[in-house]
């Protein structure tokens, strides 16, 4: 089986939303969408020992996602590699997914009223390509693969680094692997 | 291609008045069905009542097309019953099947004069009066949990919030009916009662407002208990948001508490939606007859739209700063800017 996760290593982010234009460009979108916005905490500790740590968000194609068990027209999907999508011939745009959705992946396409999120670039993935947004980061801070492949750079991180998840505790299971600002080994 | 800026996502609602107003009118309808379909099981008085029935299907019926023009693509909205398990699924058949029963109902109370054949199966019109009860009280139950299913939303996630949609609707149909008690159908149907008395208008002259009168006092008396049950809910929901550990159902019960909605949820709900209200009803007379019901109905509105805003989702670390970071004032210059495709 194949489970696709992506890994974010803190430690290697600048902040430059190379990954959020990257996006933007690939999946055309319309201005008042963003995916995978890059956030800000800090700064941080204390003087001379200061430091900033960036964040980017991006949907969490959780395992257990509370936006397909509430989509009433199947459009909100899951495949079997993990990948969470909307088929937009499917849906009609009754926006209970957005609503349910605690990560704010997703928002509503204002002209035609169908709503839209991050699939890890699935057209580029099927074709064995990274997402867009993996192949742009200069820093390498972003790593895409298969989780349940023991050789791939994904499973090798997870395993070995100390990772956290955001809202966990909502029980969504979300397989976006956050490697902190001061990380390191298990 | 929309033009539109980046807004605060954090504090974007995604349903708006539409739903609100759906989340009134589904409750009234719902609730009224269930209160007539009591009524006639217990009382054998549905005929009383038989405007109401009509009134709650003509709600819901209301109530689902505002469902249905609030969708992105409200052409397309039959996909809604595509799937097997999502909750706004089985609202939209609880809504049909509410409003089917009801409507059934009510063709017991065309005018007698017609003569339609079914008239005379009360069987029939009993079982529809034990199913339009069922499925409005689902109807009712469902708003509230639509709402309190969304994990993203904090002041919504919670059990409470079908207890105390169930509490308002209940409250705000028994209103309505008291309101609409005695009205027409209700004259020919006790003509059709005592059908066999040669003196069957007089008898409904003098028997109509009696009975109307006591029908309408044990609703005001419903509708007393309801409107304390609903303050006790209310306040006990608000509280305890105020007290959760969760920050963002917190800061959302401040702004109903002593922020932006103070005034709205005090003043409107509190005081004129239920305080005013109970104290109309003791004392009686037109206050307790028209003036208390119509409180009470505009309460549970404003309550819906309170509940429906008041939808800000939990920030994950960061955001609130990056939302509160993003420029201001180039909306001009965007959309202005055309782009050559």
């Amino acid at each position: 089986m194949t489970r696709y996760a992506m890994v974010l290593d803190k430690r290697r982010c600048i902040g430059c939303q190379s990954c959020t234009v990257a996006c933007r460009t690939w999946n055309e979108l319309p201005m008042d969408i963003i995916y995978n916005p890059v956030v800000t905490e800090g700064v941080l500790g204390e003087f001379p020992y200061v430091h900033q740590t960036f964040t980017p968000l991006l949907c969490m194609h959780c395992d257990n996602p509370p936006c397909t068990i509430c989509c009433p027209c199947k459009a909100s999907q899951q495949d079997d590699d993990g990948i969470v999508w909307v088929e937009a011939t499917k849906c009609m745009g009754c926006k209970v997914c957005v609503n349910s959705c605690p990560y704010g992946a997703r928002d509503v396409n204002g002209a035609e009223g169908f709503v839209r999120k991050c699939t890890f670039c699935k057209d580029r993935v099927r074709e064995n390509e990274q997402p867009y947004c993996v192949a742009t980061c200069h820093q390498k801070a972003r790593t895409f693969g298969d989780l349940d492949d023991p050789e791939s750079d994904v499973s090798k991180l997870v395993n070995s680094l100390v990772t956290e998840r955001i809202f966990v505790e909502l029980g969504t299971d979300p397989q976006v692997y956050y490697i902190p600002d001061l990380g390191g080994a298990k | 291609m929309s033009h539109k800026m980046q807004t605060n996502k954090l504090e974007k609602h995604y349903w708006i008045w539409p739903i609100a107003w759906y989340l009134f009118l589904g409750g009234l309808g719902g609730g009224m069905l269930f209160t007539i379909g009591i009524i006639e099981m217990v009382f054998h008085a549905g005929y009383l009542l038989a405007l109401g029935v009509l009134v709650a299907v003509a709600c819901l019926g209301i109530g689902s097309m505002l469902l249905i023009f609030e969708l992105g693509q409200p052409k397309v909205f039959l996909r809604v019953f595509l799937s097997a398990t999502a909750i706004i699924k089985w609202g939209a058949c609880l809504l049909i099947l509410a409003m089917g029963f009801g409507f059934v109902y009510f063709l017991f109370y065309l005018p007698p004069s017609w003569n339609l054949f079914w008239y005379s199966w009360t069987w029939l019109r009993d079982l529809c009066a034990v199913c339009m009860a069922l499925f409005g009280l689902c109807v009712v139950v469902y708003t509230g949990v639509l709402l309190s299913t969304m994990k993203a939303k904090p002041f919504w996630n919670t059990p409470a919030l079908p207890v105390l949609f169930v509490a308002s609707a209940l409250s705000t149909a028994t209103a309505a009916l008291s309101l609409l008690a005695g009205f027409w159908p209700s004259a020919d149907a006790i003509i059709a009662l005592f059908a066999e008395q040669a003196d069957a208008e007089t008898v409904v002259s003098s028997y109509l407002p009696l009975l109307t009168h006591e029908i309408v006092a044990i609703l005001h008396q419903y509708d007393t208990m309801l409107v304390v049950a609903e303050f006790i809910i209310l306040l006990l929901y608000v509280l305890t948001m105020r007290a959760s550990g969760n920050v963002t159902a917190k800061a959302v019960a401040l702004e109903w508490i002593s922020g932006g909605k103070a005034l709205l949820f005090w003043v409107g709900m509190v005081a004129c939606g239920l305080v005013i209200p109970f104290l109309l009803y003791q004392t009686g007379g037109t206050g307790a007859e028209y003036v208390a019901p119509v409180l009470v109905l505009a309460a549970g509105l404003l309550l819906r739209f309170l509940v429906v805003y008041s939808d800000r989702r939990r920030a994950m670390p960061g955001e609130e700063r990056f939302y509160s970071r993003l420029p201001q004032g180039d909306e001009r210059f965007l959309q202005g800017w055309k782009p050559p495709y």
